[in-house]
């Protein structure tokens, strides 16, 4: 979202911080509304006189949301910004093991940079501070945009596991005329 | 209808067409569309297809039923009974793996009956597992631990108070590759059914009962299967554990990183395991279009091969002519003055090895030096359309396609060898859909049965005409298959077997629509990709053209030697490893192997699919194509990609599908390939043979698996193996 008073293509918004005052001051005068004078826009009557220029020539114009990049302020240098690229995947099944409960979500890492075993005590090092970070999303393009918040180039790595639904059957282990009987128990 | 139609055959009266029509639509539009049951999860309402079981139901609903011995792809065994749930209104609890559901069958997964049987098959499965999970290499991806932390008892009335023991058993020797503690064993029968399901072989059984029951080989027996090593997988215990990977890590202390096989040209999905810089493991991930949840012993097997007789600094031939290590400039600076002076006449040879951003940019590089000497050590023939038509050479029906053929021709091919997993899914269409196989070539085991057409490549005219008694299988399967093997095309009449290919697949027209019959299976990673690029198969035209500077990319099959060449010829060598190709070279590049570059490959479906960078080059080794920009810097072409985004944005020029990852590019134009091959020369005479006939000559084909210590044993306990009487 673009905040106020940032370059001249970015689109004002203000807070109407005076509208819920409004409607009481109004019920007060109902009596003689026609003596009164024109009723003041709340959230216009605080601006500066440039802001009530600037919001005149947008009249007409909606608000949208731009691309934000906050790598300029999240402090990230700006080598681990621009010279990294990010993947975007779903983690896979471990082959080892036939549970499925912690799959299914998306998730994003850095590629690999130079690791070493550390001579002190055989741990692992790295030089790099964003191997470690893994973060988990519901969704691939909430994965898409946090990478371009925070100005990483990023590619998704597709899994292909649809696969059709068979019905299994015991019977085909004793079926006498097909080749799925079994010969070995 | 169908009633008045019969009654009307019956009665002898004359039947009209269109009624004809009408009866089967009728009858078929019933077979297709069977009736859904309802069934209700943890009151959660699925519908399901008949026969479908009730584990199945649950999965659909995204309910998981705690299993050991079930498997998706592996037959229902029924006998480890941790699946157990309530049905209502059921006295027992039933088998949810085994048992179909029933209409309005209300499943309770989590009810205090099916808690409590779960409770009792987990203490009777600990009464006798031993508590050595400190010391067992599956701790910490076992099903077994996770599942007796979820599912289990918090206490057992397994009480040993005469000091007996739990019950103990002999470990099996499975070979090299399986590291075997049996008395670990659940008998869950994985391992048995995996053996003669999927592998093919009937080595694995149980012998005993209760609680002699015993799963081994009968008689000591290596498992020669080159599948083998996913039992290891399947195994969810630790009973059969990596004998390589044995008491190496932990699973949470190493790192996974995604990646593509290269070991053959199937290009199967990877995960590679590494801590500290180093290869500790290899496994497969789930591809359910390339190979399911296999992986193929070579591939699984080869990568301590990686970390041997490794190239890890660029090296000149010396004065002596010794190859001594040297600095990267001075490397470089020796290429490139040989590469200046030689100028046009240069030449390179794609090994199997190579990726298609390194060959990209070696053939931008010799085009700008003026050559169009770019080639690769398989052949293919280029007579005809040769390799424009992309159809001509790919496996165009895909791996999953094989799965629905009914009829496969398989010509010169041994697929068990140089693709384990496209042959394990021709095995699953000859079980599971009844498919006739035919092979033209050398009798091997394929580990199915199959017609054997003759040794003589005549043998497919034969087919194609007619004469053969598998023609006519073929002519009415609807779902027709023809596998050439890649390497039976480098004959010199490899052109005119390719056409008589080409006109028996034409000859299939009852098949649906976007079944491509005629499919190539090629043996190494590299060559679709490199074709697809734009290079010359076969090294003939360099033979001719006797080059001064000539560009090895990881060739190590010898398919070019010294003799070949001019005696001034300056050899470059690119590459990861130290074999053939760096014996005759002059200069050394030590490149990257898959493990250690983002690099892409194109499998013989023509899906590109990219490796990630795993561990770090070793010693002063780089990045291929990385080597190949420097080069053309230092002789003033410098080629214009900086980084990977760029050099894939070339490669997106030269094919756009190279980068679409994960996604076959399918090709077309079979008609017009076979109408530019009208091959005047006919077929020879000569047998067909196939390079890998058994499981020895398996296990060590290109520079990484020859310098693999495991691969080195697996072939002596092969040979051992059929010294045995057993």
């Amino acid at each position: 979202m673009a905040f106020l008073g940032q370059g001249s293509n970015s689109l004002l918004r203000i807070t109407p911080i005076l509208k819920r005052v409004a409607p009481g001051i109004a019920s007060t005068c109902v009596k003689n509304a026609s003596k009164d004078a024109n009723q003041i826009r709340t959230d216009l009557a605080l601006l500066m006189p440039e802001e009530v220029e600037q919001r005149k020539k947008l009249e007409g114009y909606i608000t949208v949301d731009d691309k934000t990049d906050i790598s300029p302020v999240t402090g990230v240098p700006e080598e681990h910004v621009k010279e990294r690229l990010v993947r975007i995947y779903m983690p896979p099944k471990n082959a080892m093991q036939s549970g499925t409960n912690n799959l299914g979500h998306w998730e994003i890492d850095f590629e690999t940079r130079q690791r070493w075993e550390n001579p002190l005590m055989g741990w692992c090092s790295t030089g790099d501070p964003l191997s470690n970070m893994k973060v988990q999303f519901q969704s691939k393009n909430d994965a898409i945009s946090f990478c371009e918040k925070n100005g990483w180039q990023w590619f998704i790595q597709e899994s292909k596991l649809e696969k059709s639904v068979k019905p299994k059957s015991y019977g085909i282990n004793f079926s006498w005329n097909k080749r799925t009987r079994t010969s070995t128990k | 209808m169908l009633r008045s139609t019969l009654s009307k055959v019956l009665n002898g009266s004359k039947l009209s067409p269109n009624l004809v029509c009408v009866t089967f639509r009728a009858s078929s539009d019933v077979a297709k569309k069977p009736e859904k049951i309802e069934v209700f999860i943890d009151d959660q309402p699925v519908l399901v297809d008949p026969g479908t079981t009730v584990l199945q139901a649950a999965a659909q609903v995204g309910v998981e039923i705690p299993r050991f011995c079930y498997h998706e792809r592996l037959a229902v065994a029924g006998n480890c009974r941790m699946c157990l749930v309530e049905v209502e209104k059921s006295p027992k609890p039933v088998a949810a793996c085994a048992m179909p559901v029933m209409k309005g069958w209300r499943i309770k997964t989590n009810s205090d009956m099916t808690k409590k049987a779960r409770e009792g098959v987990m203490e009777f499965l600990l009464v006798n597992h031993p508590l050595d999970c400190p010391i067992c290499d599956q701790g910490g991806e076992c099903d077994l631990q996770d599942q007796s932390m979820a599912f289990g008892s918090d206490r057992s009335r397994f009480t040993d108070i005469q000091f007996s023991g739990k019950r103990a058993v002999e470990d099996k020797d499975l070979g090299p590759l399986i590291k075997t503690v049996m008395t670990r064993c659940i008998h869950c029968t994985r391992c048995i059914r995996f053996a003669s399901e999927v592998a093919g072989i009937d080595d694995l059984g149980t012998t005993g009962r209760g609680s002699d029951m015993q799963i081994g080989t009968y008689v000591e027996k290596f498992f020669m299967s080159e599948l083998s090593g996913n039992v290891i997988d399947l195994c969810p215990v630790g009973a059969l554990t990596s004998k390589p990977y044995s008491f190496t890590a932990r699973p949470w202390e190493i790192r996974k990183i995604d990646s593509i096989d290269v070991f053959d040209a199937v290009g199967s999905n990877i995960v590679v395991s590494t801590r500290t810089n180093e290869v500790l493991r290899i496994l497969p991930r789930t591809n359910e279009e390339i190979n399911e949840e296999w992986l193929a012993d070579k591939s699984r097997f080869a990568y301590d091969g990686l970390k041997r007789q490794r190239l890890i600094t660029p090296m000149l031939r010396d004065n002596k002519n010794q190859l001594t290590p040297v600095d990267w400039e001075a490397a470089l600076l020796t290429v490139g003055k040989v590469l200046q002076q030689a100028g046009p006449n240069v030449a390179a040879i794609a090994g199997g090895m190579a990726d298609a951003e390194t060959l990209v940019a070696v053939k931008d590089l010799l085009n700008r030096l003026g050559s169009e000497l770019t080639c690769t050590e398989h052949v293919f023939p280029m007579d005809g359309s040769g390799t424009d038509l992309r159809s001509s050479y790919l496996l165009n029906n895909k791996i999953s396609g094989v799965e629905e053929a009914d009829a496969v021709l398989l010509i010169g091919t041994n697929p068990r060898f140089e693709a384990p997993l496209l042959n394990s899914r021709l095995r699953k269409t000859y079980l599971h859909n009844e498919a006739e196989i035919a092979v033209i070539g050398p009798k091997v085991d394929l580990t199915y049965d199959y017609h054997h057409l003759g040794t003589s490549a005549k043998a497919i005219n034969d087919v194609a005409n007619g004469s053969s008694p598998f023609s006519k299988v073929l002519k009415n399967a609807k779902k027709p298959l023809v596998i050439i093997g890649a390497d039976l095309l480098k004959r010199s009449d490899g052109a005119a077997i390719l056409s008589a290919a080409q006109s028996l697949a034409a000859q299939a027209t009852n098949k649906p629509e976007g079944w491509k019959v005629l499919n190539v299976l090629h043996k190494v990673a590299s060559q679709v990709a490199a074709l697809d690029i734009g290079y010359t198969p076969g090294v003939d035209k360099i033979r001719e053209a006797k080059p001064k500077v000539l560009f090895l990319i990881g060739a190590d099959e010898g398919a070019i030697n010294k003799e070949d060449l001019p005696s001034d010829c300056f050899i470059i060598y690119q590459g990861h490893h130290g074999d053939q190709g760096a014996c005759i070279a002059d200069a050394i590049l030590p490149g990257a192997a898959y493990t250690e570059k983002q690099a892409t490959y194109v499998n013989t479906e023509g899906r590109a699919q990219q490796t990630l960078v795993a561990v770090s080059p070793p010693g002063q080794a780089k990045e291929d194509w990385k080597i190949v920009r420097a080069v053309s810097e230092i002789i003033g072409m410098k080629l214009p990609y900086d980084d990977i985004n760029e050099i894939r944005s070339r490669l997106n020029e030269v094919a756009p599908h190279l980068i679409r990852y994960g996604d076959v590019e399918g090709a077309n134009y079979f008609k017009q390939a076979s109408q530019l091959l009208q091959e005047k020369k006919s077929v020879d005479d000569s047998p067909i043979d196939v390079k890998i006939k058994d499981l020895q000559d398996y296990f060590m084909t290109d520079a990484i698996s020859r310098a693999s210590p495991t691969m080195a044993k697996c072939v002596q306990a092969v040979l051992k193996q059929k010294e045995s009487k057993y």
